[in-house]
């Protein structure tokens, strides 16, 4: 029990220590069988955490982590969040009318009384997409994070062919798409920044980007 | 830094492991390793991956001094032992 906790308190600081340093992460995970041994395991792998810990906050590199993970947790989770709760919970943040994509559709309106039928069958569609662009979000948060940025390239530009889907849709359909434009030039910020800390990591390796797009 | 330099100079040439140097330092490995990083990138420790004594187990890790650092601690041995070094580790 101590020895598989010590061994999960050496992966964190493992994912800590970042690339550069990935020789001395590995010195750490060989040292940890002594340690269990020795009878030591958890209080040499805190030390080993502690230690990558401050290399974070001290190193531009460690600066990097940190920023890829905020970007990650603190921008795409969230929007993943709210796209997925649009679509599967009827969120009302997304769409005109505040009701949700459903009563978004049923909104008033001298086109709804006509095009009614219209607007009941593109609901799914539309949930459908709005639905990918969240689970994409949730992708593109996970890459970053493996530092894949051709997978990071590659699914931002679905979620980006997705989102000008939807609003074109949303457009056509509501004649009012500025809740759904807002969703696009928020994916699209949010892809200039993952841009920006894939050049801040190619700063770090300048070598090719990493071919394994998933 | 100082109880480091004179664990590996006692041992010159030898290779020596990371646990094995916390338990001769006394230093707890939040501070031995970031101090072996140190030394590696300043040139006053070198580090090699050797394979292990007991078949089955994973290489390991090990340190020992550079010409650099062994002047160091030579250094070190002459001087009173309240001086600080922090100047020569710059």
């Amino acid at each position: 029990m101590k020895a598989s906790f010590a061994r999960a308190l050496l992966r964190l600081a493992t994912a800590c220590i970042g690339e550069r340093n990935r020789d001395w992460a590995m010195a750490m995970e060989a040292e940890l069988d002594t340690a269990i041994a020795e009878g030591a395991p958890v209080q040499f792998a805190i030390g080993c955490l502690l230690a990558a810990g401050r290399g974070l906050f001290a190193a531009e590199e460690g600066h990097f982590v940190l920023t890829s993970y905020a970007v990650a947790i603190g921008v795409l989770l969230p929007m993943a969040a709210l796209q997925i709760g649009c679509a599967l919970f009827g969120l009302p943040y997304l769409y005109p009318g505040r009701h949700g994509l459903g009563g978004a559709m049923i909104d008033g309106g001298l086109q709804e009384s006509l095009l009614r039928g219209v607007y009941q069958a593109a609901i799914p569609s539309l949930a459908l997409l709005q639905l990918l662009i969240g689970l994409g979000h949730v992708r593109i948060a996970w890459v970053v994070l493996e530092r894949d940025w051709a997978a990071a390239l590659r699914w931002g530009s679905l979620s980006l062919a997705a989102s000008a889907t939807l609003v074109t849709f949303l457009s056509v359909l509501f004649i009012d798409g500025r809740q759904a434009l807002l969703q696009g030039a928020v994916l699209a910020i949010e892809l200039t920044i993952i841009a920006s800390v894939a050049r801040w990591h190619a700063h770090f390796f300048p070598g090719p980007v990493p071919a394994s797009a998933r | 830094m100082r109880r480091l330099l004179e664990a590996l100079s006692e041992t010159r040439g030898e290779w020596r492991h990371g646990y094995d140097l916390m338990k001769a330092t006394g230093l707890l490995s939040g501070t031995l390793y970031p101090l072996l990083m140190r030394m590696t990138e300043q040139g006053l420790v070198e580090a090699e991956w050797r394979e292990p004594a007991q078949p089955g187990r994973p290489a390991r890790h090990a340190y020992r001094l550079t010409a650099a650092g062994a002047a160091l601690a030579r250094d070190l041995a002459g001087s009173a032992p309240g001086q600080p070094f922090t100047g020569a580790l710059a």
